[in-house]
């Protein structure tokens, strides 16, 4: 019995020290970098159009968005590439994404909320997303 | 022969025990800097930890990582290989095993609970939900959960409470089932795990660690005893009542002499006979004689349906025996005195070593426990061996209520003044053991000098 409860706690605490040691806050300038926006017409344009914002590296991988304009209305967003290195990772966007859409789509700019639990994803799309808003200007 | 085997015994005093143990130090070594590994994977793969969320989620995945480690870290402590069986004893190794088949059910409750936890808080999700998901829309978790839960039966029903009301060969059958979970769980932690998916190298460990493992379990607990049955091809010779409730089976074969010589006084096979209603189990039964003379004999007391079947073999009956295994041999001794202790058919491996442990005239004494005259087993084989060697033989027999607790540090003491300087072999059933143990404690016999192979599961 005595044994038992040494194991568990001394694992328990090992568990514990191993956490704590890493760090606890994001890294300093975590200002995604951000390709250039390819194949975007300078300039306003008209009618339905779109627009492929740069692809932004986070830590899980780099994030880039597709947007459909209708003039200048945001009328749509594809995401070309996401982070999708582990099934964790599709399922926290598969939940995420729709999320950002429709939130992108009620704002009409990159000022939106990061989805909780989604952070990487949350930076990757708006800073995809103001990428392609730039670019369509 | 006698005394060129004691003058190598002088030699090398206490090799055995101590070789013993630091094997043992060893191999828990070698278990610890692979657990070290383990967590050193996470270590690399891991960036900030941010967050309640993140905590939980982190410590769900070491828990994760060293369950995976254990399972088939416990396999090959369970796998009989020979020279670790030898060497480590078959106890000890079931010991660790049991220990650690706690541990491993401990870290895949906390790996699954802390997993359903964390990522509900990501998602900020229920935990129903969130259960529902992992299982059926992550890949091979679905197998995985078949596995978890298949793993957490046999936790419960190995637990001592349930397993006293279980028949032991259901209890022994149901445990193989864990193989089959080890199996079924091993997927998912390949297709999930974040240190797995990016890092070719550590995938390849793991396929090694598992798959050797594998190996290792197919050829010693398989194709080794079935290399063994091909070549011996025993049978039952003969079944000798011993005494009320206690048969002797002798069995030959073929080339027993090979098997004689890798076989210690003390050790015992697991042994199958391919007769109705015995040819599903294998039970541990020690040699009651050294294998010698084209026979090898086992002495059997009554007890649950296996042993009671034994009486009614009949001579030509195929036997499959598995070994040999165990640790209770000369290879323990630390010194030049013996004493063997018995408790009724406990007696078995002590005979043996009664017969060729080696040992001057005057060295060695066997103590035999037994509640009535008519237990006594081998009287005449004890007496001639101690006729034969000088070794001195005594009999404590007769119920506690006339003659009193006889296993008392006064009464080992009375026979053997010098008992401190005694190697102690004892073997009975459980409660003869235990007394015996707080006698020779009393007496100041050290714990290492007291050597014990228990097959109480």
């Amino acid at each position: 019995m005595r044994r038992i409860v040494l194991t568990a706690g001394g694992t328990a605490f090992g568990v514990l020290l191993l956490l704590a040691a890493k760090p606890h806050q994001t890294g300093p300038a975590a200002v995604p970098a951000v390709a250039a926006p390819q194949g975007a017409a300078s300039g306003p344009a008209t009618g339905v159009h779109t627009v492929t914002g740069g692809a932004v590296g986070t830590p899980l991988g780099p994030v880039q968005l597709k947007v459909t304009f209708d003039g200048t209305r945001i009328t749509g967003v594809t995401v070309l590439e996401e982070p999708d290195s582990t099934p964790r990772d599709e399922q926290i966007n598969a939940q995420a994404v729709p999320v950002l859409t429709q939130e992108a789509l009620a704002a009409q700019n990159a000022n939106i909320d990061a989805v909780s639990g989604a952070t990487f994803t949350s930076q990757g799309y708006i800073g995809s997303l103001q990428s392609a808003l730039d670019a369509a200007k | 022969m006698t005394s060129t085997v004691a003058t190598r015994t002088a030699a090398d005093p206490g090799q055995g025990t101590r070789h013993g143990d630091s094997v043992a130090q060893a191999l828990l070594t070698v278990i610890g800097i692979g657990a070290a590994a383990v967590v050193y994977l996470w270590w690399s793969d891991t960036g900030a930890i941010i967050g309640a969320a993140q905590w939980i989620t982190n410590g769900a995945r070491l828990c994760g990582l060293l369950a995976g480690y254990t399972a088939p870290v416990l396999v090959l402590l369970m796998s009989r290989i020979a020279p670790l069986d030898r060497t480590l004893g078959t106890d000890r190794l079931a010991r660790w095993h049991a220990m650690g088949g706690r541990y491993l059910v401990g870290l895949v409750a906390t790996h699954v609970t802390l997993i359903i936890w964390g990522y509900s808080l990501t998602d900020d999700s229920n935990v129903v939900h969130q259960t529902t998901e992992i299982v059926f829309h992550y890949p091979d978790m679905l197998k995985a959960t078949c596995g978890t839960l298949l793993l957490f039966g046999v936790g419960a029903v190995s637990a001592r409470a349930a397993r006293s009301r279980l028949r032991y060969q259901t209890w022994y059958h149901l445990h193989l089932v864990t193989y089959v979970a080890i199996v079924l769980v091993f997927f998912h932690q390949l297709s999930n795990g974040d240190e797995f998916l990016h890092d070719q190298a550590a995938r390849v460990c793991w396929y090694c660690l598992y798959l050797g493992a594998g190996a290792v379990i197919l050829w010693f607990r398989f194709a080794l005893p079935a290399r063994d049955a091909a070549r011996h091809r025993l049978r039952v010779a003969e079944v000798r009542t011993e005494a009320p409730g206690v048969v002797s089976v002798y069995v030959t074969g073929r080339r027993l002499d090979e098997l004689a010589a890798r076989t210690r006084a003390g050790q015992f096979f697991r042994w199958r006979f391919l007769a109705p209603g015995l040819a599903w189990s294998a039970n541990p039964y020690s040699l009651s004689a050294p294998a010698a003379d084209g026979c090898l004999r086992i002495t059997v007391k009554e007890r649950g349906d296996h042993s009671g079947a034994l009486a009614g073999l009949r001579p030509g009956t195929r036997v499959l025996a598995e070994g040999p295994y165990g640790a209770l041999t000369a290879d323990r001794r630390s010194g030049a005195k013996v004493l063997l202790l018995a408790g009724g058919v406990g007696i078995t491996p002590l005979r043996t070593l009664f017969e060729s442990l080696p040992a001057a005239p005057g060295e060695l004494t066997l103590v035999y426990r037994a509640g009535r005259e008519q237990d006594v087993l081998f009287r005449d084989e004890l007496e001639a061996i101690a006729r034969a060697r000088g070794a001195r033989l005594h009999y404590l027999v007769g119920p506690r209520t006339e003659i009193g607790e006889p296993l008392q540090t006064r009464t080992l003491l009375a026979l053997l003044p010098d008992l401190r300087e005694h190697d102690v072999y004892l073997c009975g059933p459980r409660g003869m053991t235990d007394t015996a143990r707080e006698a020779l404690d009393t007496a100041g016999v050290p714990p290492r000098r007291i050597h014990h192979e228990s097959f109480e599961f």
